[in-house]
């Protein structure tokens, strides 16, 4: 059995990816097995998909915490506490899209491509990368591309794409497929024998009430949470125009804006979501925005 | 007279942290973050499921009082329980410092106040229990992506209410939960939104005058749920009210007083065209019956008003 996993943010297709590389598979006649994770957050936040394939039926069910193959659909990702898309691997490959060249030291094949570039240059959305995502993963897995293609097709109709854009998808896709190599699987010496790793297992103890009850003791500790990597568009204040009305602080959403000394507002980068909320409230037209460029 | 006379007075101190797991631009976290700046440090709160229960994803919180997560149905029962613990140190075990005066606020979502929460809620008004809860209303269920609920506007698409067909989404009102809160005559009760932040603080600042439950209901614009622009959430909140659709009011034991009468009412469309959701009432066609239904009901609401308050 290969286990893939895929690391994304909400509303950036990965879903689909992880959809359409089990379709791959079942074209290619594999039994698969796809899932995302639901969690509790939001757009943006990071997303996780799981998928088994196996030429025997697959019994097993549950999150995969041991991968062979791990696709990073965005590479702020990487070091990200809550996504942690290391864990658990060893030995296997992972993919990341990016258009740098990431020195990773990981003990594992490392591929890159820059698939938000292909998606931009084709599509025209830097946030449509499912097809690219599917494709890579396509290929590492050695399916063919015929399967990769007919896999594209089938998942972007069933989620209504019209056919225009699903005809520029499967440009993206095969220009990414024919961008990274394939691996033979077998051979990796990572496939795991288990899907869970000894510390999944929490044993809670009944005996003494508190040990079961989960408790945060340091208030407000979320702030080590960069929700900076969200944005897409970033707010940049003018001094020059700012008057330190306290207009833009009082509606951020993500108490990101303080009050400096100098009576002016000062954005928090590190939290900000890139909502523009405070842009668009600025009595004074004093927040522009610019495209956010996201650095490893 | 009024604390806050403009966002200049807002409190600097923050009670609420950033990281949360919320969607950018989500009303609630407005709301959270000015309702702990007035009801300060010595508060606890209560959430049940809901988006803001996402601002605590164990191990992390943005929330910086104590915070206590309950089920659904019993944001306000748990309410109770910590305020009677709290009493009972002080009243039989002699206990007396700032922690047994702590507030207690239940600060939930439209499901859990008008629909799964609402007999606990009820019940907690009739014993006449000292507490704050606050509903922040996004008018759907939009944890668990966007499910029709009693706080529902007529017309409004849900993914439980397409307009498929001749189907106008939602074929039902929205509960009217403030004139319901105020028939169990509550000392106070309130409407807010997130537009109006020095009409929030002040409401808040004057709850904390009375004893027994104090209920305020808040517009949460949820751009996601909504189908609408992040950065309009303000805007959008202010249309609301600029077209009379969200009231702002609060009643002192069942006496109506409205804190902001529009002389003239915007129509309604300004406020329906920034949201998907109502989409289907302009596209392909234009629905006017519908349009004009929710336009009517809200001056035949405003005409009673304009008489009552203002004589006109
Ligand atoms: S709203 Fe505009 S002018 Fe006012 S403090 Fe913010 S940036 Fe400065
Ligand atoms: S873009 Fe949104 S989160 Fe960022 S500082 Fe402005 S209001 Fe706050
Ligand atoms: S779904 Fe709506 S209410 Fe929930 S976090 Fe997102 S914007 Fe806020």
């Amino acid at each position: 059995m290969y286990r893939f996993r895929f690391h994304g943010r909400g509303g950036q297709g990965i879903k689909t990816a992880s959809r359409i590389f089990s379709t791959a598979a079942f074209l290619e006649g594999f039994y698969a097995q796809d899932f995302p994770m639901y969690g509790p957050e939001r757009r943006g936040a990071p997303v996780a998909a799981y998928v088994r394939v196996s030429h025997e039926p697959i019994v097993i069910r549950g999150y995969i915490n041991k991968p062979d193959v791990v696709v990073v659909g965005d590479e702020t990702l990487l070091y990200d506490p809550v996504a942690d898309p290391l864990r658990g691997f060893g030995g296997g490959v992972l993919f990341v899209n990016t258009p740098l060249n990431p020195n990773l030291s990981v003990d594992g094949e490392v591929v890159t491509l820059d698939l938000t570039g292909l998606a931009l240059e084709h599509i025209g959305r830097s946030g449509a990368i499912s097809a690219g995502v599917g494709a890579v993963a396509c290929k590492i897995a050695g399916f063919s591309e015929s399967s990769m293609v007919d896999a594209v097709v089938r998942e972007l109709e069933e989620i209504g794409l019209p056919d225009e854009l699903i005809e520029k998808n499967v440009v993206v896709a095969k220009e990414s497929y024919r961008g990274v190599p394939s691996f033979d699987l077998d051979s990796l010496p990572s496939l795991s024998e288990s899907d869970f790793l000894e510390t999944d297992i929490v044993h809670v103890r009944l005996d003494e009430g508190e040990v079961g009850i989960a408790t945060i003791a340091n208030l407000g500790n979320s702030a080590v949470r960069k929700t900076g990597n969200w944005r897409i568009l970033k707010p940049i204040v003018d001094y020059s125009k700012c008057t330190g009305c306290k207009i833009c602080f009082a509606y951020c959403p993500d108490v990101s804006i303080h009050m400096g000394e100098d009576g002016k507002a000062h954005i928090d980068y590190d939290h900000c979501k890139g909502c523009l909320i405070c842009s668009s409230v600025c009595p004074f037209k004093a927040i522009t925005m610019v495209r956010e460029v996201k650095v490893m | 007279m009024s604390r806050y006379r403009g966002v200049k007075d807002i409190p600097e101190e923050e009670y609420v942290a950033p990281g949360s797991a919320l969607c950018a631009g989500c009303g609630a976290e407005i709301i959270a973050r000015h309702m702990l700046k007035v009801l300060g440090r010595d508060t606890i709160m209560v959430n049940v499921p809901g988006c803001y229960a996402i601002s605590t994803l164990f191990p992390y919180t943005a929330v910086k009082v104590p915070y206590v997560f309950a089920v659904f149905g019993s944001g306000a029962a748990v309410a109770q329980g910590i305020r009677d613990g709290l009493d009972i140190l002080r009243e039989k075990r002699g206990v007396n410092n700032d922690r047994v005066n702590y507030k207690v606020v239940v600060y939930v979502g439209d499901g859990a106040a008008y629909d799964i929460g609402f007999q606990s809620t009820s019940a907690a008004i009739h014993r006449n229990l000292d507490f704050y809860f606050v509903c922040y209303d996004n008018e759907a269920y939009g944890n668990t992506g966007f499910q029709l609920s009693g706080a529902t506007p007529y017309a409004s698409m849900t993914s439980t209410s397409p307009p498929l067909g001749d189907s106008v989404g939602n074929e039902y009102g929205k509960k009217d939960i403030f004139e319901i809160w105020r028939a169990h005559r509550a000392p106070y009760v309130a409407t807010i939104s997130v537009s109006h932040v020095t009409d929030m603080l002040n409401k808040f600042e004057k709850a904390k005058e009375f004893r027994g439950p104090k209920l305020f209901v808040a517009l949460s614009i949820c751009p996601t749920g909504w189908g609408a622009s992040q950065e309009d959430t303000v805007r959008i909140a202010r249309l609301a009210v600029e077209t009379g659709m969200w009231p702002l009011k609060e009643a002192v034991y069942g006496e109506v007083k409205h804190t902001f009468i529009p002389r003239r009412l915007k129509p309604v469309e300004e406020y329906l065209k920034t949201q998907r959701r109502f989409r289907h009432l302009f596209k392909p066609v234009r629905r006017d019956e519908e349009i004009s239904r929710i336009q009517r009901e809200v001056e035949e609401y405003w005409r009673r008003v304009w008489e009552k308050e203002l004589n006109r």
